[in-house]
């Protein structure tokens, strides 16, 4: 077992003293090499939910393993390291360093763990997204179809054992959308790779191995 | 895992701010230009030392001197010589201060008759014969009645070379002018100009046993390789052991001459030190602002890197890296910055600096302007680094991340001051060299800037009420603006009041001592002063001024004495060579002096009892009670005196005792004769005294008259003309004023650097906005017109506070230190409060023009 959620609670303190429950009673298991898609209404939790998966943020109550580790009882430096480890994001917003090339921001996460084949496998992966006469390229000279897949090339390129996206097509046209999306699904066929897919295009939760759906907190 | 190789995070740090180029220039510029007057100035110091410690043998003219006041006869001398080591070359000086006069005119000069053998380093230059050699002083001055004199008593006396002068009872010729000599490094700072004379003609003037001061100096020149220090403790010891007037002997290496040379200009610097601290906050201020800016939109950047698994550590060192890169960086520039203000400093302060003086940027201050520059821009930053904590990676998964202040961020943020606030006191105490005075340059500065901060906040506030009522759009969305840019807003207007604050305070105390020094309140300043008036020569001189219709005023008698016990127990100056701040210097000086004392019948007009009774009359030898002292309150205080103490005086060699029964407070700007110990009348009438008196109410050719008549018939009475000292104290001091001015314009210019910044900034932040305003029809004019009212109401109100806090503080400085020497230059305060909303106007004008300009089509490819 890759994931394992359980009686997973999440709440909200709010600035009135009162507290909002965004996830109650969540339960998942991911199995390697699985897709699994969450869709939901905006505001339904699916964020919150990835963000808890990364170790970004945590859990009211519940437990929350991966690789057999217990997310939740990582002090915050050791949480780093597996994340950087085990676990790629793919934001919809697409959050490249404005101020680095496109192999410099593939390379990072490698350089920042001293990995010496840095370059060769950032290389490597921006041929996996067909992005090799891009390298040298600014995010403000790509588009954003471009931009997403850079992107996709970073979470990727320290091979993480899940892929973690929230709504990667979300801020891009149906066409681009549609191709990041093949692009996207491509690989995680190739690498075997397992993914959990936060979208509310059903059309791209159809293609995944399986479909979950989030309504008032919990899966339907 | 593995670590990432070394230079990653510092390579990440240097990518990101080339890619921030224009913050960075401004970072750099703005630091840089605060730095720059700190960096000159401590070169300029450095360089001076540098001077000082390569010449001090030559400004002592020797590697050790013992100075008496009474000549030191050949045992006592032998017997001090006896430790010091073989081929010890000795010659000897001897000085007093005398009037000398010409045909025409007199002057008060300095007579020194030196050996043949004066001076053992350095050297003497001479305008015809060039440098001095020992045949020259043989043949010349120690052979024949010739002097050699500084070149401005040619033209003070109205003389030529081969003229005669007369010097007490014996009259001289002129046979050249000295153009260099060893003490006079300090070029035209001493007042009274000097003659040399050979040794032996200066006892033919006769006034060696006529003059209440004569200095008589032993200078030595020791062998390559002697211990100074060994030397100085063990003529000390033998010289504490002396009893009578040779225990008063004192022992003066090189060093010691070359640091009292250096201190007169030291306390100047000291001074320009700390207005060159001032232009360093406000850089600080300006750099703290562009840098809170930067770093919150930094803040996705460093979201992105932890979720790519950098820890908090490491993202919080890389912006570390930066502010060093930055402040490593702003230091360099400085320093060329500086090296185009040495050359000005150095023209400020001609009139002070040693012959022969070169400023250099040192060694020394490159590493220090490159420590401060990167350690100062941390700690400045400091207070907003803390926000780093508020950084999550979560961020990235959500549309607005509510940032709430945790007590814990409060305290941390307060906190963060203190690195700042530590610096500025280390550094301003070590500016001034003082202690007392650093302590309070900062406490002024935190506590203006506190004030100024809360002022301009409740400004604002009142800003915010007005743009809900006001009724033009324009000035509503002015007033919105301030309001709602508190930081920016705030910072300008500290920066720009405590930049006005500062160039009023200057000329403002200095315009109420420069009004107290040319004309005190209630006084009117004698125009002549004289002293050396001997007991039987009192009543001759007010008949022959009589019969020139003149009076003699305030005449007092002097009495010299040591102080040499009190309540009893042995009075100690407490010697010690390493002596630390400047108030320890003085000190130290002031309790190894001869004293003077003088009795009167009633108090002079220019001084008052603050504590204790009125001295009784007349002193009955047959009690036993001690005799009333009265002490000048000051006086007092630094020897460490209080009322009621009993003293032993040694009045030539007769002890006296004596109580203190009052302190007195006088007004010493009144220029009259006033003594810091006053007697009750009959106890020191009948020991040896000078008198001192003075003369008043005389033009300048009057004072020259009188002056010649005096020294004709008097030649050992010396003479100073007042109205003309004080007209050069009032020059001497205007120059220092104008040095001091100079750094705090220098501040301003980094206080406008501010402005600059601030200003180009919120218009960037707001760009969007101010173009949607066009696409909803504003005028180009309209939208300028905003820009300058929200920036002339933050000049006009940085003016008023600050000239306002600065009348404050200049009334607590006079109070406190020149006794209320107050006026309000109103002309000063009106123009800089123009000038300064003018200036920040116009910068912001500067700053904003392009940004302005540019079209609303950029809405449209923005996202
Ligand atoms: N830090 C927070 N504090 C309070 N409420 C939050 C916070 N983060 C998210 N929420 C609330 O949780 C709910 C779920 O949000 P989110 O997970 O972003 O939804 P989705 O990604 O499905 O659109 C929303 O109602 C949101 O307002
Ligand atoms: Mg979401």
């Amino acid at each position: 077992m890759l994931l394992e959620i359980n009686k997973l609670y999440k709440s909200f303190k709010q600035a009135d003293h009162g507290k909002i429950d965004v996830l109650k009673n969540i339960n998942l298991e991911i199995h390697e090499g699985e897709t699994v898609a969450v869709v939901g209404q905006s505001g339904s939790g699916k964020s919150t939910l990835l963000s808890l998966m990364a170790g970004l943020d945590r859990q009211t109550t519940g437990s929350l393993r991966l690789r057999d580790k217990e997310i939740s009882e990582m002090s915050e430096a050791n949480l780093t390291q597996f994340r950087a480890k085990n676990i790629g994001i793919i934001f919809q917003q697409f959050y490249l360093m404005p101020h680095l090339t496109a192999l410099e921001n593939v390379s990072l996460p490698l350089e920042m763990f001293g990995y010496e084949d840095y370059i060769f496998r950032a290389k490597e992966a921006l041929e996996h997204v067909s992005l090799s006469d891009r390298e040298k390229h600014f995010p403000n000279q790509l588009s954003g179809g471009e931009s997403q897949r850079v992107a996709i090339a970073r979470a990727i390129v320290t091979r993480p054992s899940i892929l973690l996206a929230d709504e990667p097509t979300g801020n891009l046209d149906n066409e681009t959308g549609i191709q990041v999306a093949n692009l996207l699904f491509d690989l995680v066929k190739t690498t075997g790779m397992t993914m959990l897919l936060v979208t509310h295009n059903t059309e791209m939760a159809g293609r995944c191995s399986r479909q979950m759906t989030l309504q008032y907190g919990t899966f339907q | 895992m593995k670590k990432p190789y070394s230079f990653f995070w510092s390579k990440l740090a240097l990518k990101e701010l080339l890619n921030n180029r224009r913050f960075s220039i401004f970072f750099l510029f703005n630091l840089a230009l605060g730095l720059a007057g700190f960096i000159a100035l401590d070169s300029f110091k450095e360089s001076l030392d540098i001077h000082l410690g390569k010449n001090s043998q030559a400004i002592l003219g020797a590697d050790l001197a013992l100075t008496s006041y009474v000549p030191i006869d050949d045992k006592t001398l032998g017997n001090l010589e006896s430790i010091f080591p073989e081929n010890t070359m000795s010659t000897q000086k001897i000085s007093l201060f005398t009037m000398v006069a010409s045909k025409k005119r007199s002057v008060l000069v300095q007579v020194t008759g030196i050996g043949e053998k004066y001076p053992f380093y350095g050297k003497m230059v001479l305008r015809e014969s060039g440098k001095v050699i020992p045949e020259m002083v043989l043949q010349n001055l120690d052979f024949k009645k010739d002097a050699w004199i500084y070149p401005e008593l040619l033209l003070m006396l109205n003389i030529n070379e081969g003229e005669n002068i007369d010097i007490g009872e014996t009259s001289f010729r002129v046979i050249d002018s000295v153009i260099d000599d060893p003490s006079s490094s300090m070029s035209s700072f001493g007042f009274a100009p000097r003659i040399y004379l050979g040794l032996n003609k200066i006892e033919e003037t006769g006034l060696l046993s006529k003059k209440s001061r004569v200095s008589y100096q032993y200078l030595y020149r020791f062998p390559k390789g002697t211990e100074l220090k060994v030397l100085v403790e063990n003529l000390r010891g033998k010289i504490q052991k002396f009893d009578d007037s040779f225990s008063k002997i004192r022992v003066r290496t090189h060093k010691r001459a070359a640091n009292s040379l250096g201190r007169v200009l030291g306390y100047l610097n000291d001074y320009l030190g700390l207005i060159a601290l001032i232009a360093v906050f406000l850089a600080g201020i300006g750099a703290a602002y562009l840098f809170r800016n930067y770093l919150v939109h930094r803040f996705q950047e460093m979201s992105i890197l932890m979720s790519l698994g950098a820890t908090r550590q490491q993202t919080y060192r890389m912006v570390l890296w930066q502010l060093v890169f930055l402040g490593t960086a702003a230091a360099l520039i400085s320093i060329i910055f500086s090296l185009g203000i040495l050359p000005l400093l150095e023209l400020l302060l001609e009139n002070f600096l040693p012959r022969g003086f070169e400023t250099n940027v040192n060694l020394s201050s490159l590493v220090f302007a490159l420590i401060l520059g990167s350690i100062g821009s941390l700690v400045f930053c400091l207070p907003v680094l803390t926000r780093i904590h508020s950084v999550q990676p979560l961020m990235l998964l959500r549309k607005n991340n509510g940032n709430h202040g945790s007590e814990t961020l409060i305290l941390r943020q307060t906190l963060s001051y203190f690195p700042l606030i530590i610096l500025s006191w280390i550094l301003s105490v070590w500016q001034s060299q003082s202690f007392i005075v650093g302590s309070a340059f900062v406490g002024m500065l935190f506590c203006s800037v506190l004030l100024l901060g809360s002022m301009s906040w409740i400004i604002l506030m009142f800003a915010g009420k007005l743009s809900q009522t006001s009724g033009n759009t324009i000035k509503r969305l002015a007033f919105r603006n301030l309001q709602r840019n508190r930081a920016g807003a705030i910072s300008c207007f500290v920066a720009l009041s405590l930049g006005t604050l500062l160039i009023n305070l200057i000329p403002q105390i200095y315009q109420g001592l420069q009004e107290e020094i040319s004309r005190p309140a209630d006084f009117r300043i004698p125009s002549l002063f004289l002293f050396d008036i001997q007991t039987e020569q009192i009543e001759p001189l007010k008949n022959l001024l009589a019969d020139n219709k003149m009076n003699l005023n305030y005449i007092s008698p002097m009495v010299r004495a040591r102080l040499e016990k009190v309540n009893g127990r042995k009075y100690k100056s407490d010697f010690n060579e390493g002596l630390s701040t400047r108030e320890r210097q003085r000190e130290q000086g002031f309790r190894m002096r001869t004293l003077n004392l003088s009795y009167r019948t009633k108090l002079s007009d220019s001084e008052n009892i603050v504590e204790g009774r009125k001295l009784a009359g007349n002193y009955d030898w047959n009690s036993d009670m001690p005799a009333e002292v009265s002490l000048e309150e000051r006086f007092a205080e630094r020897m460490g005196l209080k009322l009621g103490d009993f003293l032993e005086f040694n009045v030539h060699e007769v002890p006296i005792s004596a109580k203190v029964i009052n302190l007195r407070k006088v007004k010493w700007n009144s220029f009259q004769p006033n003594f810091f110990i006053l007697f009750q009348p009959g106890v020191l009438d009948d020991a040896p005294a000078t008198y001192l008196a003075s003369m008043g109410g005389l033009d300048r050719l009057e004072r020259m008259n009188y002056q010649n008549l005096i020294v004709q018939e008097y030649p050992n009475i010396s003479v100073i003309d007042v109205t003309r000292t004080v007209e050069r104290i009032l020059k001497i001091s205007d120059q220092m004023v104008l040095a001091l001015r100079f750094m705090a314009y220098l501040s301003i210019m980094a206080g406008l650097v501010v402005v600059f910044s601030i200003a180009r900034h919120e218009v960037q932040g707001r760009l969007w906005e101010l173009n949607l305003l066009k696409v909803l029809g504003a005028k180009f004019n309209d939208i300028q017109k905003m820009i300058q009212i929200e920036f002339a109401i933050l000049g006009i109100c940085a003016g008023l506070f600050g000239v306002g806090v600065s009348l404050i503080m200049s009334y607590g400085i006079a109070w406190w230190f020149f006794e209320n020497l107050w006026k309000w230059t109103w002309q000063t305060s009106l123009a800089s409060v123009i000038g300064v909303t003018t200036l920040s106007v116009i910068v912001a004008w500067i700053a904003t023009r392009k940004t302005l300009k540019s079209s609303p089509l950029n809405l449209l490819r923005s996202s």
